[in-house]
């Protein structure tokens, strides 16, 4: 059943929007993540331009975030202070990252940023969460029990050394607030151009860097989120006109229906196996869009129409 | 669409009888509505040669058809390898390409007339007037460029020509399909046709056709693009309002 959809001007199956959605989503709720690294580089491969794929993405992972976080906000698993902080400097780096976005845009190059930053960004995240569960697979094997870490020397040197300290009482931590907000505009960098939360950055960043309890870490993430996809989505509908709210919806519905199916599955799996296929997953679609830049396309040339909106100025 | 040939068939009939129209066409439809479940559309253009211009009964005659879409800038990217990776390097900007361009010939177009008569009437690809911007002002475009650009909308289908053909029915009666493809784009599109005999061009005429968003597709575009930061928002609503459900049935 074909559907036009008006903003990204091109006729799609609606069946195979709601079955991309939910095979991302039954993949998302089996890993417990977003699933936005996922669902934008499938969309560009069917064909949506990838401005469109991007923009619209960040626009179902503020809906997918919304029913994730009620469910943590239920069980109080989300520091909403920390989440402040975060969502500030989000917010400045979803507004530097889209008008990053638009400039490049204009210029052409905006595939490529999207591809390189993918490439870089699932690379190393993949990379360190193959070795990270690989290393903990071995080490089950021989029996080893890694010595616990006491909570005070979680926390390297420098680190107290930072100003603007401030009292985190849910997370237990009192850092200096630059921390948050530097990870927090990382993410929402990352999530204007790659069409993605940004939460395989800041779970590992909030649990690595910011030393937070892992009850708090995933609620709390997915709180930013919100807000930052959704500030994302309004930057790039004012920028760039690249939203596509049907697709969105789309999308979403496939999502949350995979999601739930998924979420079953992933129960009856093993964490650190889980881990371990989670970032083989994250490297698949690393080395796909690697391979989109340094293999010699079929089609050197491409058309675009040059955008008469007052997009860029 | 049976009774739509007869009633055509009498048009054209009717035409032949008149002595100053050497050439009346029609299109089956002269406006095409993008609406969501738009897949692209098939349209037959009619047409009936008078005696007046031609002799269809004694005389074998030709008939050429050019759809052609609104232009709008346009611009084609070449891809190079910088340090290892392709990017795109060099760009073109065509200020005015059609977005749709279609030429449909009763035979092939070099058996019809030479290449310099389509040529001063601009038939066929090598003599659309394409023109490139530059640094330097206008300019001939570069010939590559020009080729890739017909090339990657001859593989969307909004280019075509040797595709589609004229049939001559009867009675200097003819009819053509006219493709748009889903991607077509919106605006008033000039549907000329040619009839050419022994090499030259006897009449010609022109129709309007207009393809545009209808209803609610049209309105969500305008909304996208006149009320950016309220289309915006509106999203942002939607998207909570659909992750707040979700997340209601999901607890279920």
């Amino acid at each position: 059943m074909p559907l036009y959809l008006p903003i990204a001007e091109l006729s799609m199956d609606v069946f195979l929007v709601i079955g991309m959605g939910a095979i991302v989503g039954f993949l998302s709720g089996m890993f417990g993540v977003g699933g936005g690294f996922l669902m934008t580089p499938i969309l560009i491969f069917v064909g949506v331009p990838p401005a469109v794929a991007v923009a619209t993405e960040s626009n179902e992972i503020t809906a997918a975030s919304v029913s994730g976080a009620l469910a943590h906000w239920r069980r109080q698993g989300i520091d909403i202070k920390m989440g402040s902080v975060l969502i500030v400097g989000g917010a400045v780096g979803s507004f530097f990252g889209a008008q990053v976005f638009t400039y490049l845009k204009s210029l052409g190059q905006v595939d490529l940023m999207i591809s390189l930053a993918y490439v870089v960004f699932l690379g190393s995240v993949g990379g360190l969460m193959l070795w990270e569960s690989v290393r903990a697979i071995l080490r089950e094997r021989r029996g080893y029990v890694a010595p616990r870490i006491p909570r005070e020397d979680r926390h390297k040197a420098w680190i107290h050394v930072l100003p603007f300290k401030m009292r985190f009482r849910k997370s237990k931590l009192y850092i200096s607030a630059l921390l948050p907000l530097f990870i927090g505009m990382v993410v929402g960098v990352l999530a204007a151009i790659m069409g993605v939360g940004g939460g395989f950055v800041m779970v590992p960043a909030m649990i690595y860097i910011l030393g937070m309890p892992t009850n708090v870490v995933v609620g709390t993430s997915l709180f930013q989120i919100i807000f930052v996809t959704a500030l994302t989505t309004v930057f790039h509908s004012v920028n760039t006109q690249t939203v596509d709210i049907f697709l969105a919806v789309l999308l979403l519905i496939g999502a949350v229906v995979g999601a739930q199916v998924g979420a079953r599955v992933g129960f009856k799996l093993n964490g650190e196996r889980l881990r371990a296929l989670l970032a083989l997953l994250v490297l698949l679609v690393c080395v796909k869009m690697g391979f989109g830049l340094v293999l010699e396309p079929a089609e050197l040339y491409s058309v675009s129409e040059v955008a008469t909106v007052g997009a860029n100025h | 669409m049976r009774a739509f040939y007869i009633s055509l068939l009498t048009a054209g009939l009717l035409a032949l009888s008149l002595p100053v129209s050497g050439l009346v066409t029609d299109l089956s439809n002269k406006r095409i509505e993008i609406r969501y479940s738009f897949d692209g559309a098939e349209l037959i253009l009619f047409g009936a040669v008078g005696s007046s211009a031609v002799d269809p009964v004694n005389d074998a005659f030709d008939v050429v058809v050019v759809v052609r879409g609104p232009e709008a800038a346009a611009v084609v990217r070449r891809k190079d390898k910088v340090g290892g990776i392709w990017l795109n390097n060099a760009e073109l900007v065509f200020p005015a390409a059609p977005g749709y361009y279609a030429v449909a010939a009763s035979r092939a177009l070099a058996d019809i007339a030479q290449p310099t008569v389509f040529a001063s009437y601009g038939i066929g690809f090598d003599n659309l007037p394409l023109i490139a911007r530059s640094e330097l002002g206008l300019l001939k475009p570069d010939a590559e460029f020009r080729t890739a650009l017909y090339r990657l909308r001859e593989s969307e289908n909004l280019y075509r020509q040797e595709l589609d053909s004229v049939s001559l029915v009867a009675e200097g009666l003819f009819r053509t399909d006219v493709y748009l493809p889903a991607n077509v784009p919106v605006g008033e599109f000039l549907v000329e046709t040619f009839v050419f005999q022994e090499g030259s061009l006897k009449a010609r005429n022109r129709i309007r056709l207009h393809v545009d968003k209808e209803g609610f597709e049209r309105a969500a575009y305008d909304f996208a693009h006149q009320f950016p930061l309220l289309y915006g928002l509106t999203a942002v609503l939607v998207a909570l309002g659909a992750g707040w459900l979700a997340g209601i049935l999901g607890k279920k």
